[in-house]
């Protein structure tokens, strides 16, 4: 694996290389990238074409990448491929002349000679070589992998396919329990925070409030979480239904348009669930804005185009409402509502 | 193990400190100002003090390591004596030897000493794991999964290993230090801060290198904490080799004086 | 009882930081008269202290009525003399690592550490072999307390902290703001009739919070590691204290929802899930385990307290269910 090169040159150069760096800045700042170096003693004409001293720098670094990249798959002593990486480093430097590309050389040489110190020391050690391509295979299987039984899927880089239990880092955990020494730690809930008693109750209103059986039944209490493949979905929904209410809005802007006549559908529960649901984003989003009415009933509005930023900059109130089909009945009743004021987005 | 490595070791644990510049060399100055008192002085300082004060004190001491302990960074002197045994800083060498044998005693638990030129003490467990035998299954920390393929690696490599190595070896197995882990989130941060506050591991520039490349090595609790052997053990049946035939490392597992694990022996 | 108190009294005055000192008593009872406030305090402090003993007591178990009548000084002084062995350590070290254990497991872990470390198991004596520890944690505030799970009426045992002090206060498990949420979360749990909080409820009250405000999906998130650290139990998105938190919270609970805890008329715990009598001059409250076991073959049941009919169905008892080694 040596390289047969002058004693001379790995020194020459790279003197010449920052003198001439140095003088590449003063002179030849108006040059091709401003990065080409001219040393005095290389002024042959083939030697100072920029684009085929640039070619070859790019060589040298992508073959020093390569070698940073691929140091585990070099080290395998089942291949050659560092020699074949010398072995192009050698053709390269037939056409070095300049000091950036020697210094370059230089570089890969280092990266080259640690990497054969380790293979080396890899063939040269007694027993078996750790194998961590090996080792990670073995692993793989240790913690459940279900393995794609498709056979071209080896080209992935020799990578293995296939997904792993849910539990394939616990059942690792576990196997590495008993060899560690691990002190458990002690953890507790009491007095980790100062005592404090709760704020001051209106007790009264907690007595008046006796729980009947239905009265329990009436709050949701579980949020579940929106699938993710139903985003796109839902924002054009949210779209659709602020589309209504600036229209609502624009028939008369004077008069207040009702939260709870805008949501409720009283055709259907479940649409006036979804309602609710899409026009919270709009709220969200700063693109209507609610309010409460002289009789304290909420109402809704869009917020106008220029108001939009200045929304965006006051702060937001968070709060979550439940809504069951008894009060829902109720509220159609109350607000006397016959039609639903969004319509079901199949039916337009 | 080289100074500059040490240095370079600590350098980084502090730098990702949550504390402040300022807060921070308060606190070496705590330290610098604490001189270990001598046997007269702690024995003035008993004098002057009831057993149920010297008692009261061990055992503040003593949550203070357990509390402590919950997130397996290791516990600054300078800390200790400034958060719990203030005023009792001229008997911290009883208090100590008292609080090791509490955890010696009642939690079958060893206190050590793992930075003696910064004072830094981690609870290493004396009791022998029993394999499988518990009728208690404890939960699991999946991070330790990963600790311990990261581990296993540097140790079969022979004690360090470029960082490429680990990030390699742990995509093989489906965990990019690139992308967000449903368990162990940002892997990248748990690996090279996490693990290395907790002194597990040691992850040190490789000097020269542009990009900046770093290397990986078994850190001070590692080597209070795991066995080589075991490891060993375990690679031989993921293989279906014999331990043996890894010699190098075999010999290394199985040369480790015991002495320097934790043992099991209590003095009563 | 004033035997018990005047020995309270005197570990009181030894170990004050363990109580809610006098000094910062804003949740004490409120009284003008200081002593007041400490003999309050020692007649809580029996339960704080030996629950383990007393409850066993009052079941019956554990060698009849005289460890009730013995004092806690006698108690420390006797396990004082015995030493603690490796299985004690390894019992204690697998009590750290889950913080809570159902009794069968406390029995097979028990047998077990005894096997491992050749020493004599003595299946019936597994409270003593856990006092024994407990003589020895005492300094640290720390103890393996017995309880009742208020689902399936099972005795649990779970190491517990005792005392706020401001090492403990430096507990890294959760933040501030994590920790102000938990405390939320109890005031909707023990102020509630049922013992339950809806997520709902839960989430809304992150918008009174005075330490750094938590979004919705943080507090979603927080909630999971509650129910996964074993702090709380979730059901159909109602959150309820675990057993774990029960046994550990129960002398803070006391202390600080004086006017708002349930007691059980049955076995003198607090009580989450109960059935309230409805004699509207009586209603006291009895732990629905303690409601099956108590009322068990019985054709009418009345209430204990007042004699009036019991409206609520009898829930049934409960046998633990035989498990093999996991």
């Amino acid at each position: 694996m040596k390289r047969a090169r002058g004693g001379g040159d790995e020194e020459g150069p790279r003197q010449n290389g920052s003198a001439g760096r140095r003088k590449g800045d003063q002179q030849q700042s108006d040059g091709d990238d401003g990065d080409s170096a001219f040393g005095p003693a290389d002024l042959q004409d083939d030697d100072n074409d920029p684009g085929l001293r640039r070619e070859i720098r790019s060589k040298y670094r992508d073959l020093i990448n390569s070698v940073q990249q691929n140091r585990e798959d070099m080290l395998s002593p089942s291949n050659n491929k560092l020699t074949e990486v010398l072995e192009q480093a050698n053709k390269l430097f037939k056409d070095v002349r300049q000091a950036r590309e020697a210094a370059l050389d230089a570089q890969l040489l280092v990266v080259a000679t640690d990497l054969g110190k380790e293979k080396a020391s890899q063939l040269f050690a007694e027993g078996t070589a750790f194998d961590p391509t090996a080792f990670a295979e073995h692993l793989l299987s240790f913690m459940g992998l279900n393995r794609l039984e498709d056979g071209e899927e080896e080209q992935n880089g020799g990578a293995v396919d296939g997904y792993l239990p849910q539990d394939a880092w616990h059942r690792v955990a576990r196997r590495a329990e008993c060899c560690f020494r691990t002190a458990p730690s002690f953890h507790y809930m009491m007095g980790s925070f100062h005592a404090e008693p709760p704020p001051p109750k209106q007790k009264t209103e907690r007595q008046r409030k006796a729980p009947s059986k239905e009265a329990k039944r009436i709050m949701p209490t579980q949020l579940k979480k929106m699938e993710e493949s139903h985003q796109e979905a839902t924002e054009k929904e949210v779209e659709r239904i602020l589309g209504y209410l600036k229209s609502y809005y624009q028939d008369d802007p004077t008069s207040p348009i009702s939260y709870y006549e805008f949501v409720i559908d009283p055709s259907s529960f479940s649409r006036t669930v979804e309602n609710i649901f899409h026009t919270s984003f709009l709220i969200r989003d700063g693109l209507a804005r609610m309010y409460l009415d002289s009789a304290k009933l909420p109402c809704i509005a869009p917020v106008e185009e220029g108001e939009v930023e200045a929304g965006g900059s006051c702060s937001r109130k968070q709060c979550i409402i439940s809504i069951s089909p008894k009060m829902w009945k109720e509220l159609i009743d109350a607000f006397d509502i016959r039609d639903t004021m969004i319509q079901p987005p199949n039916t337009e | 193990m080289t100074q500059r490595k040490r240095l370079s070791a600590t350098q980084s644990s502090s730098q990702s400190r949550r504390q402040t510049g300022s807060l921070l060399a308060q606190e070496e100055d705590d330290d610098s100002t604490f001189t270990q008192p001598s046997s007269t002085q702690v024995q003035r300082g008993l004098e002057k003090l009831t057993p149920a004060q010297v008692d009261q004190k061990t055992a503040e001491v003593v949550q203070y390591f357990l509390v402590k302990d919950q997130k397996k960074i290791p516990i600054r002197r300078a800390d200790l004596v400034k958060h719990v045994v203030k005023e009792y800083r001229n008997i911290y060498p009883e208090i100590m030897k008292r609080a090791v044998r509490i955890f010696d005693q009642v939690f079958g638990l060893k206190l050590v000493e793992i930075d003696t030129k910064n004072h830094m003490y981690i609870l290493v467990n004396k009791l022998e794991t029993v394999e499988g035998a518990s009728p208690i299954n404890s939960p699991t920390n999946p991070k330790m999964g990963l600790l311990f393929v990261i581990l296993s690696v540097i140790f079969m490599k022979g004690g360090v290993v470029r960082e490429n190595l680990i990030w390699n070896t742990l995509k093989k197995l489906r965990v990019d230090p690139a992308e967000k882990h449903e368990e162990f989130g940002d892997v990248k941060r748990v690996v090279t801060d996490e693990f290395v506050r907790q002194r597990y591991l040691e992850y040190v520039r490789i000097p020269h290198t542009e990009p900046p490349e770093h290397e990986f090595r078994w850190g001070q609790r590692a080597d209070m904490e795991v066995s080589k052997a075991k490891i060993l053990e375990f690679m031989g049946q993921l293989h279906e080799q014999d331990p043996q035939s890894w010699s190098q490392q075999y010999r290394e597992a199985h040369s480790t004086p015991s002495s320097t694990q934790a043992s099991t022996s209590s003095q009563r | 009882m004033s035997s018990v108190t005047i020995h309270c009294f005197e570990f009181l005055k030894k170990y004050r930081c363990l109580l809610y000192s006098p000094i910062d008593c804003k949740y004490r009872v409120p009284s003008a008269a200081p002593h007041v406030d400490l003999l309050q305090v020692a007649v809580i402090h029996p339960t704080l202290q030996t629950t383990g003993s007393l409850k066993r007591a009052e079941e019956g178990r554990g060698g009849g009525n005289s460890r009730k009548a013995r004092s806690v000084s006698d108690e420390l002084s006797r396990d004082m003399s015995q030493q603690m062995g490796d299985s004690h350590r390894r019992f204690l070290q697998t009590m750290m690592a889950n913080g809570i254990v159902d009794e069968q497991g406390a029995r097979a872990l028990y047998q077990h550490c005894c096997e491992t470390h050749s020493t004599q198991c003595t299946p019936d004596k597994l409270d003593d072999f856990i006092d024994t520890i407990n003589s020895r944690l005492q300094p640290m505030f720390m103890q393996i307390r017995k309880g009742m799970s208020e689902d399936n009426g099972q005795q649990y045992y779970a190491l517990v902290n005792m005392a706020e002090t401001n090492v403990t206060r430096m507990s890294s498990d959760y933040a501030d703001n994590e920790l102000e949420l938990f405390r939320k979360t109890m005031d909707l749990i023990v102020g509630s009739e049922n013992g339950k909080a809806s997520s709902t409820d839960i989430l809304n009250s992150t918008d009174t919070m005075t330490a750094k405000k938590l979004k919705k999906s943080e507090t979603e998130h927080l909630l999971n590691r509650f129910v996964n650290d074993k702090w709380l139990n979730e059901k159909r998105g109602e959150y309820t204290l675990s057993t774990r938190c029960i046994i550990e919270m129960e002398p803070y609970i006391r202390a600080m929802y004086q006017d708002q805890v349930k007691v059980c008329h049955i076995c003198r715990n607090i009580a989450f899930q109960c059935q309230i009598c409805e004699n509207p001059a009586c209603g006291i409250k009895i732990h629905n385990p303690c409601v099956a076991r108590y009322f068990k073959g019985r054709s009418e049941p009345r209430c204990p307290a007042c004699d009036d009919f019991w409206p609520h169905e009898i829930p049934e008892v409960r046998r633990p269910q035989s498990r093999s080694r996991r």
